[in-house]
């Protein structure tokens, strides 16, 4: 009887404990559905509509998802520069993040003053770092043609125009985006802490130099947060929008003319809201496909202590 | 004290949600009367804010039946917001919105319509709007269906700006204002100015500030779509504008393409207008010019004029591109009737003339204008350009066709990655694709 009692007390606790936790949650909770259901699901039937934003949504089935794959000149460009930028600010961003970490995991005097100063820009606006990197790579004023300036013309070459440049734009706002690598480092660091020292200790006994311990120990036990960076650099890769937005415009040429900002152009400019929202729905579908292949590379991770 | 942190937490959450969810620059209360909202562009901290809300607060003590409630919203945010309330038929009673497309807006039944209040005024023997007041021109853009559903606010019109310091440094004077292309380029090439291979200052430059490709083709009698809005950019006679445009100041307009975008990445480095900043002698710009250097003191000395014109045919005709002031159709009578009256109130001769003064707008009433600029020989100047100033006509398939769908072409032209025939026939066949697109999901 008195077990029964118990258990049932226990019951009620747990009982008031959730009821307690959905009262503590239910700010996020309502935000998730008011902001963030609400609308996908909004989006999703308008994408099989034409809106123009100040009429009645009209049901027009998959014309919209038609109209894109098949007869739009901008639809698949828009994409392919997407999928240039993931393919290249993803690898690029997990190397240099990785390198700083590495760099910044020594033990040297004023080591918390530098890991500040590389995580820095990621507290600064994308806007206001986007300017600045405006003026750094201007190809005619720019700081970095002038440091450049000797090897040009050591080179015998023109300057490089960098954002004015269609063959160089895309990459010119990759390299501007590794600025904020410092984030992923953060993470990177955060792991190497975790590695035991005994680990080290006893590649030392067996001889091993630093390179080694670094690939032998260090990259293979940082594969988890490797592999976290991965998935959301490939998910964030997918909504560039603001550097093009505010340094080339998407251009030249359309250069640097992203999915998500013709995405927006689609809804602000052309008042195409169903549209814009069978875009929105694509870029979704194509994230989620590229990222479940991403996860299926799982298997290459290393969990300390994990039983295989 | 447990207790007093959440009472202090919940107050302050209160507090700051509050805060969220009020915009509106009159604290006063509206003790019984009919309350609408008026959403302008004049923030707290801005110059015209106390000037706008002393407006507002005259009107607000002028009678004892309705309170307006204005919303003042910085430039930049105000199309968004404007766009989004009108989505979510949540619009403001009364707003400013742009002239050129009025008919998306009317025709879609977010607007009321100002001829059926205009007339039951008359028939009531009530004073009401003098249309006669606005120019026929920026009328014809607020009508759908032989109605009114806004009015025009202000008058935008674009015009020559010539530096008379830089005209003197070479020997010319008022006189020598060109008035057709072959004087402007010569005009323009005795201004040009270089040190070594350093251009100093260019005499003019077509495709500087306001000077856009539909404006030169309107001078030529050219257009890009016909009354039906089928699009008509396709004849040699547009490729020839686009050339001249281009080819301004290059080859035996004495400078390269090189010398040219150094000049214009200047430019843009110095974050001024190049007139401004007295590295063009003359440019095609608006009357918002004229405020901007007014305000910053400006010791240049200039003038402007009509932009000169081709010299066969040549039209004398400049893009608008005004406000329109709209009703929203919030489909509730007691606020329509107090928003008519404040619209009436807006629109008459001496609020007009004070929001000029409040602004620094050219506005669209045209005799409190002729008023206003009296004395004044730049503002006289630039408002007779209004009468010549026409809007962009609005194009379903492609609302922003002379911007956003024409600029990537257009840049292609200038950086000389594909000559102006090509890209004509590019942005040609991109807006044959929207308007079947269009079609196909309307």
């Amino acid at each position: 009887m008195v077990t029964v009692k118990k258990q049932s007390s226990l019951t009620a606790l747990k009982r008031q404990e959730k009821r307690l936790g959905y009262v503590f949650a239910s700010p996020w909770l309502i935000g998730l559905f008011v902001f963030g259901a609400f609308p996908m699901l909004a989006s999703f039937y308008l994408s099989f509509t034409t809106y123009n934003m100040v009429g009645v949504p009209r049901f027009i089935g998959l014309t919209n998802y038609r109209i894109l794959l098949f007869n739009d000149n901008l639809f698949w460009p828009s994409l392919w520069n997407t999928l240039y930028h993931v393919m290249l600010s993803v690898p690029l961003g997990l190397v240099v993040g990785i390198a700083l970490a590495l760099l910044l995991n020594t033990k040297i005097r004023g080591m918390g003053f530098y890991r500040t100063l590389f995580y820095l820009p990621n507290v600064v606006s994308v806007v206001a770092l986007s300017l600045l990197w405006l003026w750094l790579f201007q190809p005619s004023f720019g700081i970095i043609n002038q440091v450049l300036d000797p090897v040009y013309r050591l080179l015998n070459m023109e300057p490089l125009g960098w954002y004015r440049d269609a063959r160089l734009s895309k990459l010119t706002l990759i390299l501007m985006g590794l600025w904020t690598a410092g984030g992923s480092m953060i993470i990177y660091l955060a792991q190497m802490q975790d590695i035991p020292f005994e680990l080290y200790e006893a590649a030392s006994i067996d001889g091993a130099n630093a390179l080694q311990k670094t690939t032998r120990i260090t990259l293979p036990l940082m594969t988890p947060s490797i592999f976290f960076n991965f998935i959301m650099g490939i998910i964030g890769g997918f909504q560039v929008f603001t550097i093009a937005y505010i340094m080339t415009g998407g251009g030249p040429s359309r250069s640097t003319y992203y999915f998500a900002y013709y995405l927006f152009d689609k809804m602000i400019h052309d008042n195409n809201m169903g549209s814009a929202s069978a875009m929105a729905w694509i870029l979704l579908l194509i994230t989620l496909v590229l990222t479940m292949l991403a996860l299926s590379l799982n298997r290459f991770v290393f969990y300390l202590g994990e039983q295989k | 004290m447990k207790k007093t942190w959440i009472v202090s937490l919940l107050l302050l959450m209160t507090l700051s949600l509050s805060a969220c969810g009020w915009f509106g620059d009159d604290d006063e209360t509206p003790d019984g009367r009919i309350e609408i909202t008026f959403w302008h562009m004049s923030p707290v901290g801005s110059d015209a804010y106390p000037g706008t809300r002393r407006i507002i607060r005259a009107f607000n003590e002028s009678q004892d039946k309705y309170f307006v409630r204005g919303t003042g919203l910085n430039f930049w945010d105000y199309w968004d917001r404007i766009g989004v309330a009108i989505a979510a038929n949540n619009a403001p009673d009364i707003g400013f919105h742009t002239l050129d497309n009025v008919i998306l807006r009317a025709q879609n039944d977010a607007l009321y319509n100002l001829s059926a209040l205009i007339e039951a005024d008359l028939d009531a023997g009530r004073p009401t709007i003098e249309i006669e007041a606005f120019l026929e021109n920026q009328l014809e853009f607020a009508t759908y269906e032989g109605h009114l559903y806004a009015l025009p606010f202000t008058a935008t019109t674009r015009v020559l700006y010539y530096n008379l310091d830089a005209f003197a440094e070479v020997g010319l004077t008022e006189d020598d204002v060109p008035t057709t292309w072959s004087e402007l380029y010569d005009v323009a090439k005795q201004l040009d100015k270089v040190s070594g291979s350093t251009i100093e200052r260019i005499g003019f430059d077509p495709t500087y500030g306001q000077g856009t490709y539909h404006g030169y083709l309107w001078q030529n009698g050219l257009d890009f779509f016909d009354e039906d809005l089928e699009v008509t950019l396709d004849t040699q006679a547009h490729v020839d504008v686009l050339e001249w445009m281009i080819n301004f100041n290059t080859g035996a307009g004495g400078f390269t393409r090189n010398q040219l975008n150094t000049f214009g990445e200047g430019n843009q480095m110095l974050g001024l207008n190049p007139f401004a900043a007295g590295r063009v002698g003359m440019i095609i710009e608006t009357d918002g010019l004229y405020q901007t250097m007014k305000i910053h003191g400006s010791d240049i000395n200039f003038g402007v004029a009509p932009i000169p014109v081709p010299d066969e045919d040549g039209i004398r005709i400049n893009w608008g591109s005004g406000f329109s002031i709209e009703m929203y159709n919030n489909k509730d009578a007691e606020r329509l009737e107090a928003t008519w009256a404040f619209m009436k109130y807006l629109m008459d001769y001496d609020t007009q003339m004070e929001l000029a003064e409040v602004n620094g707008w050219l506005m669209a009433h045209y005799p409190a204008m002729e008023t206003f600029v009296q004395g004044n020989p730049i503002l006289e100047a630039l408002l007779e350009e209004v009468q010549f100033a026409v809007d962009k006509v609005y194009v379903p398939y492609a609302p922003n066709w002379h911007a956003n769908d024409w600029q990537r072409y257009y840049d292609d032209a200038l950086s000389e990655r594909r000559t102006p025939a090509e890209v004509i026939a590019m942005a040609r066949a991109n807006y044959l694709q929207k308007q079947e697109n269009f079609e196909a999901a309307n």
